[in-house]
């Protein structure tokens, strides 16, 4: 995907506009092959992106926008594409010619903003995209005769499959070597001279010199964006003379903003005639049945619901033995590092910093693929929208509309994107509290501290004969914690600082289609990159801090002449060792083909009683060869207490326990406390940073694999097991509430152009967290106390 | 809302002209006239629903799903917007 990017004054710069959903992103990664993100339903796009392409010599730079049904734009991604169709925006410059694409399926509306073009007077050029959907209904287009009509090139096309790409090339460079066209006229002569009015009333008050096309926008767009734009010079005299302008058209029979929508589809009819042809018959399609199901006020409602946990318990079964699977390699990778380097700090680093702290976040990447094939599957079959139609009915109750929702599904995945496509939504103040709302909605960064926390402190138990596992459901209920909290919060900004009445929902449904494969893959590639370039780098770094805090000033030297005599005893008891982990291995494999039994003990005591036979001869033998192994272990010993120190003595020790006091009623040690507090910027932290604390400040043995055993076997200095359910849980509800992600802040700040915003986030989150941690925290230990005494 | 039905449908016997919401399910009419705060009007208009075109009731309540050119759209209005259709049999 390396693009030439030719010198700028030779390009010719071009946008693509149209229609949300008609495949402009689709062509546009086509054209350019630089990927622009797709999905099924309108709105995926939400800002602008650049590509260049080079054909027969000319080179094009192509501009993808997001989708709008009209040059008067009322929301803020509307806004985008018609500020660079104007030329209004610096980084993008003016505009050579457009590409108009339409869904050549539904014709006549998506010529409405084709119309609006026109007027602009800029070369143009018409795609008809989705001509295989056209040809399935049995439309019948004829582009040649639509072309002569509009004097413009006309291009039937199917981007999806790349077919006529060639064609739109070309298309586009020769539209690129033509002079500005006279627009077609829609409008009486009065609309004109009052344009031509308000022009020179401009010229003499705003001392502007501004085209006429941007003039008739202005009196059509009543309470439009451009009105507060173009009247900044001196409001109070040109939004009397603008109103006064739309006053005398109204009681000429102009009646703006009615007699656009009138004018267009009325030359629209005009223009079509003869040009196409719809067959009466309407075909029942899958769109039909699936919708009598999916949009179904119990059913739809069902089938969202079962959807949801499906992704879950697939991932859970999926991905857990694959984790531990990477968890050896981990583990491995950990151990042949460590026996290349002499015990120092530079093994410490890269054993203790490195390994076990970008590792132990990438032993998710497994999950992190699943969990973005499953988003990026809904995501393009068309079933967002009518999720979020499903959705307005409970997002009403709380003020909000079906609108919102799709931001908030996509801040499933990361807040970010999600927050970004708020751009959608008309209403400010909609906006604002889906922004607000949108970081408690549970990201992909989240996950690996649900995975960890729930794949360590769970049981694994299961029903339904293994389909539906405990830890599935812990996953489930914890990600949608967070959306739960969610409802009140946005009910409460919605009767105060954004009191607003409920906004209308209009929303386009576009039809089911089998996912594109490369869409998808292209997705998950896309996030799993990401993932891997972040652990590389953001969480690196934070590892390395966290490790040198933790490592120095102490003195290790002590430390270091333990590992060597660890080293030299392993080598030693080699053999035993080997054969201790095969009887500890045959040992686990027993136990698990054998499940936990339900029936009564009468019918199956044979079974049981074999298996407890079993089970002591291999006892016998670990017990046996544990005497053996009796000066390694003590050795351990001696490490885990040097280094327990050790750790203690570190910077990152004495800072730990400065601030343990505010963690404790959470029910955390001043390790987790550190832990979360050095995930603030980034949540995925906590992962790595609990990897490098107890790679360093080991409760290790020779059996310890991973964070995971470290965790089991963490303790207070009294002996108790540090963590337990109740802990597990206030860790995990502290992360589903807390906005723990500086990006997300940032993009906050951009999107509402004021720091207070995230601020005001970032502060009612946090809050939000700690109060959430101590009622899990709790009402856990309580409900446990209480089920183990009844 | 099945009795309000009835009624709009005999005092309108003549012209068939009802409100859009009192569409049955697979029920069809044409669009008469859109009516409401003139903002939210020209949005419907650009989006498709203009006098002239023929919808048809997918899934009636609130918010409804029709269908315009095979089309899908799903809708909930304010309370001050009304859509007329003539119903087409
Ligand atoms: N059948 C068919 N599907 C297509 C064609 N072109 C694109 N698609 C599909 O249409 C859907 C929308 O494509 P996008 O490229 O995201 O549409 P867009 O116009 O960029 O949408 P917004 O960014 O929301 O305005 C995707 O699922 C594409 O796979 C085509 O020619 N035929
Ligand atoms: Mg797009």
């Amino acid at each position: 995907m390396v693009e030439k990017v030719p010198s700028q004054h030779l390009a010719r710069t071009v946008a693509v506009i149209g229609n949300p959903n008609t495949g402009k992103s689709t062509l546009f990664s086509a054209l350019t092959g630089v990927h622009s993100r797709i999905g099924n339903y309108p709105g995926v796009t939400v800002e602008k992106k650049l590509g260049w392409f080079e054909f027969e010599g000319q080179s094009v730079r192509l501009v993808d926008l997001p989708g709008t049904y009209s040059l008067s734009p009322r929301s803020i991604d509307e806004m985008v594409s018609v500020d660079v169709l104007l030329g209004r925006q610096p980084d993008v410059g003016p505009i050579d010619a457009v590409v108009c694409i339409t869904d050549a399926s539904n014709l006549e509306r998506n010529l409405y903003v084709v119309s609006q073009v026109l007027d602009l007077g800029l070369p143009t050029v018409l795609v008809l995209n989705m001509w295989d959907v056209a040809v399935d209904r049995g439309i019948q287009i004829d582009p040649v005769e639509l072309a002569r009509r509009l004097e413009i090139a006309v291009i039937p096309c199917e981007a999806h499959r790349r077919r006529q790409l060639d064609e739109v090339r070309r298309g586009i460079i020769q539209a690129c070597q033509l002079p500005q066209r006279t627009p077609p006229d829609l409008f009486p002569q009065t609309f004109h001279e009052e344009a031509r009015q308000l022009q020179t009333a401009f010229q003499q008050f705003g001392n502007q010199n501004l085209p006429i096309y941007l003039i008739e926008r202005l009196l059509l767009d009543v309470g439009g964006q451009l009105e507060t734009a173009l009247t900044k010079p001196n409001p109070a005299e040109l939004l009397t003379r603008l109103k006064a302008a739309r006053e005398r058209l109204a009681t000429a029979g102009c009646r703006v903003p009615g007699i656009e929508a009138k004018l267009r589809y009325g030359w629209i009819k005009q223009l079509m005639q003869g040009v196409m042809t719809v067959p009466d018959k309407r075909p029942a399609t899958v769109t039909d049945t699936l919708d009598r199901w999916l949009t179904h006020k119990f059913w739809g409602l069902l089938a969202f619901c079962l959807t949801m946990f499906l992704v879950f318990q697939s991932i859970s079964t999926v991905a857990e033995p694959l984790m531990k699977f990477f968890e050896v390699g981990q583990k491995q990778v950990g151990g042949w590092v460590g026996s290349l380097l002499a015990p120092g700090p530079l093994r410490s680093l890269i054993v203790d910093g490195v390994i076990a702290g970008v590792g132990g976040i990438l032993v998710f990447l497994p999950q992190i693929c699943l969990l973005f094939l499953f988003i990026a599957l809904l995501e393009d079959c068309g079933y967002m929208a009518r999720a979020a139609f499903l959705m307005d009915k409970l997002m009403t109750k709380v003020g909000l509309s079906g609108k919102s929702f799709v931001p908030l599904m996509s801040s499933f995945a990361c807040a970010i994107p999600g927050i970004m496509a708020t751009r959608t939504i008309e209403n400010r103040r909609d906006r604002m509290v889906t922004i607000l709302i949108a970081p408690l909605m549970s990201c992909s960064a989240r996950a690996p501290v649900y995975w960890l926390m729930v794949a360590a402190f769970f049981p694994t138990v299961s029903w339904a004969g293994g389909w539906v596992t405990l830890h599935a459901i812990m996953m489930f209920v914890m990600t949608f914690f967070g959306a739960v909290v969610a409802i009140p919060i946005a009910w409460l900004l919605k009767k105060t600082l954004f009191k607003s009445e409920t906004p209308p929902f209009v929303m386009e449904l576009p039809a089911y289609k089998w996912p594109s494969p490369g869409i998808v893959l292209h997705r998950v590639f896309d996030r799993a990159s990401a993932f891997v370039l972040r652990a590389g780098t953001l969480i690196l770094a934070t590892s390395i801090l966290i490790w040198s805090a933790s490592y120095f000033p102490s003195d290790h030297r002590a430390e270091q002449q333990v590992l060597v005599q660890i080293q030299q005893a392993e080598d030693q008891f080699s053999s035993q060792l080997e054969q201790k982990s095969q009887l500890r291995s045959r040992r686990e494999l027993l136990l698990e083909d054998q499940p936990v039994p339900v029936q009564s003990a009468a019918e199956s005591s044979a079974p049981i009683e074999a298996l407890a036979a079993q089970l002591a001869e291999l006892d016998a033998q670990l017990a046996e060869l544990d005497t053996q192994l009796q000066p390694l272990h003590e050795l351990f010993e001696t490490r885990n207490q040097i280094s327990e120190r050790l750790l203690a003595d570190s910077y990152l020790g004495r800072f730990g326990k400065w601030i343990e006091p505010v963690v404790k009623p959470l029910g955390w040690d001043w390790r987790i406390g550190v832990g979360v507090l050095a995930s603030f910027p980034a949540r995925e932290v906590i992962v790595a940073t609990l990897g490098t604390i107890y790679s360093l400040g080991g409760d290790v043995d020779e059996n310890s694999q991973g964070l995971q055993s470290a965790l089991k076997s963490a303790t207070w200095p009294d002996g108790r097991p540090v963590y337990s359910i109740p802990v597990a849980m206030s860790i995990m509800v502290f992360f589903a509430l807390c906005a723990q992600c500086a990006s997300t802040l940032m993009v906050i700040r951009r999107e509402t152009n004021h720091w207070g915003w995230a601020l005001f986030t970032f502060v009612y989150m946090t809050l939000l967290a700690y109060i959430g941690a101590w009622i899990a925290f709790n009402a856990t230990g309580w409900l446990m106390t209480f089920s183990g005494n009844s | 809302m099945r009795f309000l039905r009835k009624v709009a449908r005999m005092s309108s016997a003549i012209s068939q002209t009802l409100p859009l919401e009192l569409l049955a399910t697979g029920e069809q009419g044409t669009v008469i006239e859109v009516d409401g705060d003139p903002n939210l009007v020209i949005r419907l208009e650009e989006i498709g629903l203009h006098s002239g075109v023929v919808v048809r009731m997918i899934q009636p309540g609130s918010p409804c799903i029709l269908e315009i050119n095979h089309q899908r759209y799903s809708f909930r209005f304010d309370e001050s917007t009304q859509v007329f259709v003539d119903l087409t049999p």
